[in-house]
């Protein structure tokens, strides 16, 4: 399965979204109704106006007498106008409090941290040694409320994943959050929506639905520290990332690599995006380690030179981290 | 006629506005150093150490905490409330160095031994010569960079002495056995890594024919531990993590923790995040003591890591709590988590005083500790079970300690949050007393605890794991709590669980105490006094003005001459004094972890140094 | 002149005074690796045998210097890298107080690089592995903010964490001094 490239906001695939599509259809309809009712008033008024001024009928400013025909019309428009909007405000409001009941009834927690410009993703749990870190990547089995805790280590950015629910802010130094109940497996796309920096364009993240076992076999799977590296050249690499600057920033699991500043490495390999912003492969990891500040220029991850061989040997490494 | 009134009126107000605050500062004046008596030490029937682990005085001072119970007490009473304001210099001696000095002089066959601070030389003076000559000086050379280790001033809490050796640890990482005679190297053994962000601050303990030691750097994301060498050879008998899975541990089949949430299998992996144990501190840089009836060896276990308690979430065992084991093996008995999920940095790993007290009728054998969280426990040291768990100063990051399930009560309205600053937690993260310790008087019955009466901010932040380099997550500022007084001496009855006197201090108190059977207790103040006070009543009785503040251990032994002698290193520093040894620039309020802010004062009142001074009552 | 006239010549000499203000802002993203240049600054001051050879400042030292966006990226840096834990802010702890006029092995923006990069044997750990080159620089702009040596449109006017010493903007400029002793 791909990534659903294109996003819509009018889908399915969620709870939030379909509450969120159900309210906006209510609100298009009313809307459509009492548009096309204003300007077929409108349109009558010009035309009565017209006919009128046909008809020679001089407006001589007095006030006319109260035509219980008008008044009856004004009431029942009134009518109409108050009941459509108390429609609205009770749609608005039942769409608001269900997807607050969903918020009530989480039952996995995740919490999103957003830093410029890549997306901390924690998975917690009960058990705490259970606990899994990843990168600018979710996955979510379907039919189960997730809430997500949002944090910002730095500054205002948005978590916006169209085709499942609405954006929220992470706001540094508070605490936001979002409920998503997925309802469709699939592979979609979202982004950060609050300009962040220099590199906001690039700041994308992937959200991978998944059923409820399949779910609970990835979970298992980022569990697994590290795999030893079993070739010279992958040995080559992981002494390079555990013993230079690749660890003053990220953390391996099962390595002595636990540095918090960065994306947690250990499973790299396995996710479907580099760097919040390109496809995962070969070709693009060493470009991203060769020269991170030529992809993304200002990101926080420096160029650090490397030699092609310590290249070839870290990317060697990393591509064992699956 | 009005304006004179006015004029008249105006300078009655403010003649008697300036004398209200003149008033006020004569009072502050006066309540600095002067005891208030709150009741009276328990007639009859009290605490006694247990004979086993507190025999009598020979006049010697062979281990830091005097005996195996911990109990600091001299059985010495040449020296009495009624002459101890006669007490005259016998002697100095300058120790070379000016990093903060917390160990005691040891004295032993007439010879007097002290460890320095970084550099970590070891003199011994030849008490039977007029002014103590230096017999010989080992030098150790510790490497320098692990001056770069150490949180908290490169302090070493004291030498051991042992069947005709000396032991001690150096910042650096190694246990040394020296000849007490000759000076000369027994065995070196290194067990620390600073690469890992490793030091050894702490006073071995040697009993059961084995050297225990244990490593610092909580701070530095190091995993904690403590191990036995053996005493001839200096070799590794066993070593006991105290994070990490139960192999590790050395959790067996005699481990039998009294209280259920202590009670499971891997508890030391589970209670923390994936790896988090690895880095997760937990570190044994205080006292331990010993038990030679049941061969158990307690000591407590430091904080966990990093400050930022949102990255650990879990119980982390088995970090800020007391294990008891057997000195042999070093299998654990028993284990009681002080503060589960430690939010404040309030390590548990003050001095563990063994005392036998009545109970229904009968005699407990129990321990009394005067912990960082600032509750003093009474526990069963067979079980770990606590008795009775009391505030003995000022508490708000708790609600007290509930017997039935042996929890600590948080506050919640104290939980750190990450990317905010939570204002005013009491006890700071010094603890209401840090690692100085307090001392036991079997014949009073009271503890003499001197400590601290500190608050605290605490911004916590992310921190981030690099071996060798600090790995902590917090801005801390530290001030004084109610009172204004920054510290306190407080004579405490360990069974009715109460102050008997207490004497506010204007610093925080960073020496230990010393009680004697003449019923004077000794102390000193971190601006340089060095106090005697009377046991019972707390009434201050003579003090003397060293030439730097004093956070090291006062001792008290029996010279050559018969005379009963007080002994003390004054040189400030440690944690409390790091503003003042380590040049600190007293505009940073979050210097020293936080504890600047709270002694900007200390530049002013005192100097760095490290001068011995003995006294004794002139003949 | 007319008022047209007037105002436009106003706006040029706004606008010229704007551009002089840019170079601070220069980002250098692409900053040549550790290795390709020149080496790192001279040791502290020494003696030199013989008479004193003119000691040139290494180029980068204006890059850095006064430049804002290294300043910002070094404040970064400096919590990230735990500097704050043996330095605080700036006050001192473990490793020597920063924000003073003491200097124990120099306080020049390019002695503050080698110190960083190399070690120093009282316990300041070397970074050379670790960072590159362009961070080590920026950690040592950021330094010297400590002490308000750069200009005060260059420095941040908010510190990241909880607010402990005056901002930036208002710290004083020390003398650079050396310190009192090369004590252990």
């Amino acid at each position: 399965m791909s990534i659903q490239h294109y996003q819509s906001i009018f889908g399915n695939a969620a709870t939030e979204v379909r509450q969120f599509n159900t309210l906006f259809v209510i609100f298009l309809v009313v809307c459509a109704v009492m548009y096309v009712a204003v300007i077929a008033f409108l349109i009558a008024g010009i035309a009565r106006r017209r006919r009128a001024a046909e008809a020679n009928t001089v407006e001589e400013g007095r006030h006319h007498e109260s035509d219980p025909a008008m008044r009856t019309g004004l009431i029942a428009w009134g009518a109409v106008v108050g009941t459509g909007l108390v429609a609205l405000a009770i749609a608005s409001f039942v769409a608001d409090r269900s997807m607050a009941n969903a918020a009530a009834h989480e039952k996995l927690s995740i919490t999103v941290t957003g830093n410029q410009w890549w997306w901390d993703v924690q998975y917690n749990a009960a058990d705490n040694s259970k606990m899994v870190r990843t990168a600018n990547e979710l996955h979510l089995p379907v039919g189960v409320p997730v809430r997500i805790m949002l944090k910002s280590n730095d500054v205002i950015h948005s978590f916006w994943v169209p085709s499942l629910a609405g954006k929220q802010d992470l706001i540094p130094g508070r605490d936001t959050d979002i409920t998503i109940t997925p309802q469709k497996v699939g592979i979609y796309r979202g982004q950060c929506a609050e300009y962040c920096g220099a590199e906001h364009a690039k700041m994308a993240l992937v959200v991978d639905v998944d059923s409820y076992p399949d779910f609970i076999k990835w979970w298992q799977h980022q569990l697994q520290t590290a795999p030893k590296p079993t070739t010279p050249l992958a040995l080559a690499g992981y002494n390079y990332v555990t013993s230079r600057n690749c660890s003053a920033c990220h953390a391996i699991a099962g390595t002595p690599a636990s540095a918090t500043v960065g994306p947690d490495l250990t499973h790299l390999a396995s996710r479907r995006t580099l760097a919040a912003s390109m496809p995962m492969s070969e070709g693009n990891l060493y470009g991203w380690v060769a020269d991170p500040q030529s992809i993304k220029p200002g990101t926080k991850m420096p160029t650090i030179g490397l030699e092609p061989n310590e290249l070839h040997a870290v990317v060697a490494y990393l591509e064992t981290l699956k | 006629m009005q304006r004179v009134a006015c004029a008249y009126l105006v300078t009655l107000l403010c003649t008697a506005g300036a004398a209200l605050t003149a008033c006020h500062r004569s009072e502050q004046r006066q309540q600095y150093g002067s005891a208030t008596v709150y009741g009276t030490a328990p007639a009859g029937n009290h605490a006694v150490a247990p004979p086993a682990a507190s025999p009598a005085d020979d006049g010697n001072w062979t281990m830091p905490s005097k005996d195996y119970a911990a109990t600091r007490f001299s059985g010495l009473n040449q020296i009495n409330p009624g002459n101890v304001s006669k007490l005259a210099l016998s002697f100095t001696f300058s120790t070379a160095t000016t990093h903060g000095y917390e160990a005691p002089p040891l004295v032993v066959n007439n010879t007097m031994y002290l460890i320095t601070p970084f550099p970590n030389y070891l003199y011994a003076l030849d008490l039977t010569k007029p002014g103590a000559p230096t017999k010989w000086v080992f030098k150790p050379k510790p490497v320098a960079a692990s001056q770069g280790v150490a949180c908290c001033d490169t302090v070493n809490r004291g030498a051991v002495y042992d069947n005709g050796k000396i032991f001690f640890n150096t910042l650096d990482g190694q246990t040394i056995a020296v000849d007490a005679d000759s000076g000369q190297q027994v065995w070196r053994t290194q067990l620390g890594d600073i690469q890992k962000g490793e030091t050894i601050t702490m006073a071995p303990l040697v009993a059961g024919g084995k050297v225990l030691v244990g490593n610092s750097g909580g701070e530095m994301g190091v995993r904690g531990w403590v191990a036995a060498l053996d005493e001839g050879s200096g070799k590794l008998a066993w070593r006991a993590f105290n994070t990490g899975p139960d192999k590790d541990v050395l959790i067996g089949s005699r481990f039998k923790p009294f209280y259920k949430s202590d009670q499971g299998k891997d508890l030391g992996v589970k209670t923390w995040p994936p790896e988090a144990w690895k880095i997760g501190g937990g570190t044994v840089w205080g006292w331990l003591s010993y038990d030679p009836e049941t061969k158990l060896i307690y000591y407590g276990v430091g904080n966990p890591g990093p400050w930022n308690p949102d990255q650990r979430p879990g119980d982390n065992k088995w970090t800020t709590g007391v294990f008891a084991r057997d000195v042999s093996t070093g299998e654990a008995v028993w284990f009681y988590q002080t503060t589960p999920h430690d939010l404040f940095d309030h390590d548990d790993i003050n001095e563990i005083i063994l005392a036998d007290i009545p109970w229904n009728g009968q005699r407990r054998p129990v321990m009394f500790r005067p912990a960082r969280a600032g509750f003093f426990y009474v526990q069963d040291r067979r079980t770990g079970q606590v008795l009775s768990a009391a505030p003995y100063g000022y508490v708000n990051g708790y609600r007290g300690v509930d017997l039935k399930t042996g929890q600590i009560i948080p506050n919640h309205d104290k939980d750190p949050k990450v990317g905010r600053v939570v204002r005013d937690i009491c006890p700071a993260a010094p603890g209401l007393k840090d690692w100085n310790p307090s001392a036991f008087s079997p014949v009073t019955g009271l503890v003499y605890i001197p400590h601290n009466n500190l608050c605290m901010d605490f911004g916590a932040m992310q921190a981030n794991y690099i071996s060798g380099t600090p790995y902590v997550g917090a801005d801390v500022k530290m001030y004084a709590g109610p009172g204004g007084n920054r510290g306190a001496f407080t004579a405490w009855d360990p069974i009715h669980q109460k102050k008997v006197w207490e004497i506010p201090e204007d610093l925080p108190l960073w020496s230990p105490a010393l009680v004697t059977a003449g019923g004077v207790v000794f102390y000193g103040t971190m601006d340089g006094w060095f106090k005697a006070v009377d046991a019972r009543t707390g009434k201050q009785l003579w003090q003397f003005k060293a030439g730097s503040g004093i956070i090291g251990q006062p001792i008290s032994y029996k010279g050559p001459d018969g005379r009963q002698y007080i002994a003390f290193v004054a040189g400030v520093g440690g944690w409390a004094g790091a503003v003042v040894s380590a040049k600190m620039d007293t505009r940073d309020p979050t210097g020293a972890l936080g504890f600047v802010n709270a002694v900007k004062d200390l530049p002013q009142k005192t100097t760095a140094g490290g001068m011995l001074y003995v006294f004794t009552l002139p003949r | 002149m007319s008022s047209r006239f007037r105002a436009s010549l106003a706006l040029l000499a706004v606008a010229t005074l704007a551009l002089a203000a840019c170079d601070r802002e220069e980002r250098h993203s692409r900053a040549k690796p550790m290795g390709e240049t020149v080496p790192a600054g001279t040791s502290p001051d020494t003696i030199w045998p013989g008479g004193t050879v003119p000691q040139t400042l290494d180029p980068r030292a204006k890059l850095y210097d006064n430049n804002a966006p290294a300043i910002s990226q070094g404040q970064s840096l400096y919590s990230q890298m735990n500097c704050g834990g043996c330095h605080s802010h700036g006050g001192g702890g473990m490793g020597p107080a920063l924000m003073d006029d003491e200097w124990r092995y120099g306080g020049r923006i390019d002695q503050i690089a080698t110190s960083i990069a190399e070690g120093r044997p009282n316990g300041m750990p070397s970074w050379r592995s670790k960072l590159t080159e362009d961070q080590i620089w920026q950690l040592a702009a950021y330094v010297r903010s400590m002490s308000g040596q750069p200009s005060k449109d260059a420095v941040n006017s908010r510190a990241d964490a909880m607010s402990a010493t005056a901002p930036q903007t208002l710290t004083p400029r020390e003398t650079v001094q050396t310190s009192d002793t090369a004590e252990q």
